[in-house]
């Protein structure tokens, strides 16, 4: 396996975070043209645990990360990260945006793009000094991947590209990381081994979220949950949200008879 | 400018020229490379042919054919046919890429018809102002140069500034937005120096080929180098010699600058596409013949080992590395064909043995082993362990 174990943990969550819940929404709707996309979510992510946002196609899911990071403009509603309202969140915050967003024959190579995630802290226009560059290099070693660090970035696998991207979120020392899709198109190997990390972040005190389309791996590995379609329809324990009469609601039949259906 | 001008060793007309072609030459092929990596070179496009109809208005309304002048009327029209562009995306169902062929016909067609009018005008000064279609080196004046040389020191000085920024937003704008980056600006800027790049260049290339000096250098730089940094330093690089290359030239022979430079550029650019290391077409197919003869080798070593048969397409094959020799009954290996022939069929166990429980090996790291090199980049170490695997057909011992 690519994740190994730290023997001492790395720093531990602020304390302003330890009683506030990672991620607080409330209220929140956003719309594309009149269309709602999201409509008066409320949802409460806890810190230092693994929360999956769980949803069918155009439940809002992708658009409620990139709210939580205020990256879309809300009708009404407020997020509140660790307790703090976003702008003063937003160090707290490693964002993974989904893969197909990234142009990947892009100049770039896989330690550059691991050192993007040091680029907030240690300024525009500087060079990165010695610690960015050691936190860079330890994050790219935790997900194994230091032996392709001088690769173009394009030149990897899909789960590869996964890695280096999650490496880039731990080298931004994030309380609060937040994933669109990591386990899209990746094999079974390099999933258990992002769950294993998560487990670890989670362990140090910090919080992950996830965008999962998997609702079977929810169930299996996953701490909490958010049911999502447009509306939130259970926030809470992942195997109490997840039941099948709430998938039901969800899905308007369960996945694998909606398949089924679709293919007649 | 004086003194450099003074350095140059040729006399003082062409060593302006060479200048401004430096300049120019360094600043296209820097700032051409964001439109490039966007995928935005065909806006270049029509910022440059946009040009021609601002000259001509600048020229109109000043009267003068000084220099400077036409290349603010030069950088107006191209920012606003940039924004037409942009608008006509935005607000109608219109793709990108046909709202960028309107724009630059309807630029063009208008700067076609300007530029006839003021030829028929018999105004005495007009003479000349046609070199904006094709481009012209000559009669460049020192105030000139050094008017382009501001523009491009500090558009130089701005990228150096945001390389890091536009880093992230080129490569993954959302992530850019997630740590705060203005997206929508570095993007606009980004455009805004596809618009200088353009004033800089438009008197010496022309409007029609412009696009091409943009593009060109980073074409090239991109068939040499996987960095941002070192590709925006070989695209100045390669700007810089064409145009000074195809400024003297086209000067001394008497030909417009702009489709001088552009044919060395573009001769660049093939020589960059054919030969670049690991990239190019002929590097790419010389590995691949390569490859199939090491293939073509192998197969038929383990076909002579199967069917105690050398196929005759491959005898002279092996003959020549030494593995065969004649025998009185057809071909025969010899020692060093026996140790090639165990070497393969070594080579593929385990091969094999790594495709079926190379997971179980638990390395700590990923390695891309290839199954001509395994042994290699295993290690002896694991190479046993992995033996061992197979020997027990995966079963822990």
């Amino acid at each position: 396996m690519f994740m190994k174990v730290r023997a001492t943990p790395a720093l531990p969550a602020t304390t302003v975070t330890a009683h506030a819940p990672a991620v607080d929404v409330r209220g929140v709707t956003v719309s594309y043209r009149s269309t709602p996309v999201l409509w008066d979510v409320d949802a409460e992510l806890p810190a230092g645990r693994l929360s999956a946002i769980v949803g069918p196609n155009g439940a809002g899911k992708s658009t409620l990360l990139r709210a939580m990071l205020g990256l879309v403009p809300m009708e009404s509603g407020r997020v509140r990260i660790a307790g703090l309202p976003l702008e003063q969140a937003r160090d707290l915050l490693a964002y993974v945006p989904q893969r197909e967003a990234v142009d990947w024959n892009f100049p770039v190579t896989v330690r550059e793009v691991v050192a993007m995630g040091r680029y907030r802290a240690a300024g525009w226009f500087r060079r990165l000094g010695r610690t960015d560059r050691t936190l860079a290099a330890e994050a790219l070693e935790r997900v194994g991947m230091t032996a392709f660090a001088r690769r173009q970035i394009g030149e990897l696998s899909g789960g590869q590209r996964q890695r280096v991207f999650v490496a880039r979120a731990l080298a931004q020392q994030a309380e609060v990381l937040l994933m669109d899709e990591p386990f899209a198109g990746i094999d079974a190997r390099t999933q258990a081994g992002l769950l294993g990390l998560f487990g670890e972040l989670c362990a140090e005190g910090r919080s992950v979220v996830v965008v999962h389309h998997d609702i079977a791996a929810v169930r299996a590995s996953f701490d909490h949950a958010l049911l999502l379609n447009v509306r939130a329809l259970g926030c809470g324990d992942a195997r109490e949200v997840l039941t099948e009469e709430a998938i039901l609601r969800a899905y308007g039949a369960p996945p694998a008879e909606d398949a089924v259906a679709w293919a007649r | 400018m004086g003194p450099l001008i003074d350095a140059i060793p040729l006399p003082y007309t062409d060593a302006v020229v060479v200048l401004g072609a430096a300049v120019l030459g360094l600043t296209c092929g820097v700032l051409g490379a964001f439109a490039v990596l966007r995928g935005r070179s065909l806006v270049g496009d029509a910022v440059a042919h946009a040009a021609l109809p601002g000259v001509c208005v600048a020229f109109l309304l000043g009267g003068t054919k000084d220099v400077p002048l036409l290349l603010v009327g030069a950088g107006v029209a191209g920012v606003l046919g940039a924004v037409v562009m942009l608008a006509i995306e935005r607000n109608t169902r219109i793709p990108a890429d046909s709202a960028i062929g309107l724009v630059l016909s309807a630029f063009f067609s208008l700067g076609v018809v300007l530029l006839t009018y003021i030829a028929g005008s018999g105004d005495a000064d007009q003479a000349g102002l046609e070199s904006y279609l094709f481009g012209q080196a000559a009669g460049l004046l020192e105030s000139d140069v050094a008017v382009m040389a501001a523009i491009s020191a500090v558009s130089l000085a701005a990228v150096a500034l945001t390389v890091r920024a536009m880093r992230v937003v080129l490569f993954d704008p959302r992530f850019g937005g997630s740590i705060g980056l203005p997206v929508r600006a570095l993007e606009i800027t980004s455009t805004v120096m596809l618009v200088i790049a353009v004033v800089i260049g438009v008197r010496m290339v022309g409007a029609i080929l412009m696009v091409a000096m943009l593009i060109a250098p980073t074409v090239t730089a991109r068939q040499l180098t996987d960095r941002l940094v070192p590709l925006l330093a070989l695209a100045g690089v390669v700007g810089a010699a064409v145009g000074v290359a195809g400024a003297v030239g086209s000067t001394a022979a008497g030909l417009p600058t702009g489709p001088v430079i552009v044919l060395l550029a573009l001769g660049i650019v093939l020589a960059a596409v054919l030969l670049a290391p690991r990239r190019g077409v002929l590097w790419r197919a010389g590995a691949l013949l390569h490859r199939r003869r090491l293939a073509a080798c192998d197969a038929a070593l383990l076909a002579w080992h199967r069917d105690g048969e050398l196929p005759e397409r491959s005898v002279r094959a092996l003959a020549r590395r030494g593995w065969a020799e004649p025998g009185p009954a057809g071909p025969r290996p010899t020692a060093a064909g026996r140790a090639a022939i165990q070497e393969v069929l070594e080579r593929r166990a385990l091969w094999s043995a790594w495709l079926e429980h190379g997971t179980r090996l638990d390395l700590d790291d990923p390695r891309e082993p290839g199954p001509h090199d395994l042994a290699a980049v295993l290690g002896p170490h694991r190479v046993s362990e992995l033996r061992e695997l197979a020997a027990t057909n995966g079963a822990p011992r």
